[in-house]
């Protein structure tokens, strides 16, 4: 038996790949979260109010995500609905979060495989096409700053934010810093345009160069999005069929258990969710497959060559990188439309009351579906689960590298490709190990 | 060029994220090893060090072990590094026997009873507390640590008003109440901790009308004392501005599992190296 084993890196926190093959058969694929915490272990105890402190340190890339979920689970549970403004103050909370993670995924993780460097840093250094890809360090973290600026606005600190609170938010946005804001994300848009137009066409030349966009079987799509306009902020989970590719459920976080099934994998610190056998994915593909229209105009056209060239639903793995692109934009103009309209004057929050009980919180965070569930007693947290969107996508993951191992492996030898193509299969699911693991 | 390399233990890699928005250091540096961002195999040597995360895995330990060889200076990033951060709230029997019970798993690295600061193995020249630290004090380790200005505490630096007349009788939740703009969240009955709690992260909490939870840990004055002296220290400035009773303080400063303030999560003057040995941290170490 020979065992390869890869460890990763350009993705959140510790994982490796282990593929094992036979007489050049492959045997199987493992993807191994190797980290661990312990946070449904270590808050049993904590008062309740707290968690939406606490629980954003269960990652540092999508603490905005675990923020907003933990206030909407508590929410659930004390019977409490934040006012309009409280709202839209979190959904841009939560476009900042889209935006910040879509930009750090596509350019810092992925970018340099299109490339063939190790890193976005080492770019310039290199000869490469000069003139698109001039600069393109400053431009992409100047892209990605829009988003974690637009955190810090909304949410008061980009990482680990505290601005929302049961009941609402702690304060509006005034006037100058919307604006301020606005400009700041007018600017970013044409170079985040620019740059994905650049990642589009490198796509499209590493696919011809690879002959294949990666594992394109069909699978079941999870997301918290739909239909014509998405709203990150999340409400009900929609599961897109295997075969059908209709919306076959639609169900309150509340219910989960009842259309998903998590396993725990004994070689690994995370765990996994199928459906009904099926092997499911969450992420950028996922909302591409369901969601029909972004209501912005430069995403919007973005989304239709994108339906137009790979089909909807769409299937092969390296499609989830450009999916992520279309987002980028959306976050931005959606952001941009939000700021224009007045964020300070009216209510943010709530007055109410905290009782014992069970609540459910979702949002749909970049990876997917995103739950906090809590059961308090006496004011303290008696038990807390968190559904990982991570999670949904590891069996798909596996299936990937499994099909990237086929393809590399024969009985004569190990083509050496096979290690680029273990870093693109995991990168395309742009999983999140603090958060598969917490 | 100066080289530096982050090797980052078990964490929420925010620490990371922190530093890739202090993207000065771009023109300054040349960054080698940091798997969040670089493919490299393993870290070379270089002139800075950057330790993020606990250490929780046996794994982690073997990383750190190897990598300190590799570098001129070692820094000490994040709560999680300094003093084990928020897994350390697992840090308490009852966790500990449940999750090393269930979370038991054959073929992946063997967790430590507890996640461990990087101090407890090796020799750490510079600490940067904060959960995670800004990212301007990111790019003042890697300029000029020694350049750096920040007030003494949190409060200094909040920009809110202490009034002399307005006694809260009561503590509100955290997550409770109409926040008021411009004046001291004590005045406002919230349990903040920024009067002990070490400046140089500029206020982002309180500015934006939430509590300080302290991540950026003991100011100079307690660094190198025992929590008592903190708990002590809070209580004395709640006695003066308010009407809260003490035992209510009391109550909420030691939240069962002390899940609120990120500088108890261990005890800065009282850590102590796995062999044994006592082992401050002198505050000119502390940035
Ligand atoms: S110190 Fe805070 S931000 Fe840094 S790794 Fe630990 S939990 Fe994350
Ligand atoms: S205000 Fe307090 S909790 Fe917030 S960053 Fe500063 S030290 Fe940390």
């Amino acid at each position: 038996m020979t065992t390869l084993t890869f460890p990763l890196s350009r993705i959140e926190g510790h994982a490796r790949v282990i593929i094992e093959a036979r007489g050049g058969i492959v045997q199987s694929a493992k993807f191994q979260a190797t980290e661990f915490r312990g946070f449904e272990y270590l808050v049993r105890g904590a008062p309740a109010e707290q968690m939406p402190v606490l629980v954003p340190r269960i990652c540092g890339v999508c603490s905005t995500a675990h923020h907003v979920a933990s206030v909407k689970a508590l929410e659930d549970a004390y019977g409490v609905t934040p006012p309009p403004l409280a709202l839209t103050i979190r959904e841009l909370l939560m476009l900042g979060q889209l935006l910040q993670n879509q930009a750090t995924s596509l350019f810092i993780f992925t970018m340099p495989d299109r490339l063939g460097v190790d890193s976005l840093f080492d770019v310039d250094t290199t000869e490469l096409d000069g003139d698109a890809l001039a600069g393109v360090a400053a431009r992409a973290l100047q892209v990605r700053q829009a988003g974690t600026h637009l955190i810090t606005l909304a949410g008061g600190q980009f990482i680990h934010p505290v601005k929302a609170v049961v009941g609402g938010v702690t304060g509006g946005i005034g006037a100058a810093a919307a604006s301020a804001m606005r400009a700041e994300l007018a600017e970013a848009l044409p170079v985040a345009c620019a740059l994905f137009d650049t990642y589009w066409d490198y796509s499209v030349a590493l696919s011809a160069r690879l002959g294949t966009w990666g594992d394109d079987a069909p699978a079941c799509y999870l997301t918290a999005v739909c239909g014509e306009r998405p709203n990150y902020y999340g409400d009900f989970i929609r599961l897109m069929g295997c075969e059908s590719g209709d919306v076959c459920a639609q169900f309150p976080a509340r219910e989960y258990r009842a259309f998903l099934t998590v396993e725990e994998a004994e070689y690994s610190y995370a765990a996994q969710t199928s459906y009904q056998g099926h092997v499911l994915r969450a992420n950028s593909l996922a909302r591409a497959n369901l969601v029909d229209s972004l209501g912005t105009p430069c995403a919007n056209e973005y989304l239709q060559r994108f339906h137009r060239e790979f089909g909807q639903p769409a299937h092969a793995i390296l499609l989830f990188d450009l999916a992520r692109g279309i987002e980028l934009v959306y976050a931005i103009e959606r952001a941009m439309e939000i700021l224009a309209d007045p964020l300070e004057g009216a209510e943010t929050r709530i007055p109410y009351t905290p009782r014992d009980g069970e609540g459910y919180g979702l949002v749909e965070a970049p990876r997917g579906p995103l739950i906090h569930h809590y059961r308090i007693e006496n004011g303290l947290i008696a038990q807390a689960e968190f559904v990982i969107p991570t999670v949904h996508n590891i069996l798909a993951i596996e299936r990937a590298l499994r099909v990237a191992a086929e393809r590399y492996i024969t009985p004569e030898r190990v083509n050496l490709e096979l290690e680029r193509a273990v870093g693109r299969v995991v990168r395309a699911f742009d999983p999140c190990i603090a958060c598969a693991t917490h | 060029m100066k080289r530096f390399a982050v090797l980052q233990l078990s964490g929420c890699a925010g620490c990371e994220v922190a530093l890739l928005n202090a993207e000065a250091w771009v023109a300054q540096y040349r960054l080698v090893y940091m798997p969040l961002v670089v493919s490299a195999e393993d870290v070379p040597e270089v002139d800075v060090l950057l330790i993020s995360g606990g250490v929780r895995t046996d794994e982690d330990l073997y990383k750190l072990r190897r990598a300190v060889k590799k570098a001129q200076q070692v820094v000490a990033v994040g709560t999680c590094a300094i003093s084990g951060g928020v897994a350390n709230l697992g840090d308490r029997d009852d966790v500990r026997a449940l999750f090393l019970a269930e979370k038991d798993r054959p073929h992946v690295p063997r967790l430590l009873p507890k996640s461990h600061p990087a101090d407890a193995f090796v020799t750490v020249d510079l600490y940067v507390p904060g959960c995670p630290p800004t990212s301007e004090l990111f790019m003042a380790v890697l300029t000029n640590p020694h350049d750096f200005q920040a007030s003494k505490v949190v409060c200094q630096e909040c920009g809110r008003q202490k009034l002399k007349d307005v006694k809260p009788a009561h503590l509100l939740g955290f997550q409770q109440g109409e926040v008021l703009p411009d004046v001291c969240l004590i005045n406002q009955g919230y349990l903040c901790v920024g009067s002990s709690t070490r400046g140089g992260c500029r206020a982002p909490c309180p500015r934006a009308g939430h509590p300080c939870v302290g991540c950026r840990g003991p100011s100079d004055v307690f660094i190198e004392k025992e929590s008592a002296a903190w708990f002590t220290s809070i209580k004395r400035v709640f006695a003066t501005m308010t009407n809260v009773p003490e035992d209510e303080i009391e109550r909420g400063l030691r939240s069962p599992q002390l899940a609120l303030f990120l500088f108890q999560f261990s005890d800065y003057a009282d850590n102590r190296t796995v062999g044994g040995g006592y082992h401050p941290r002198p505050k000119e170490k502390v940035l």
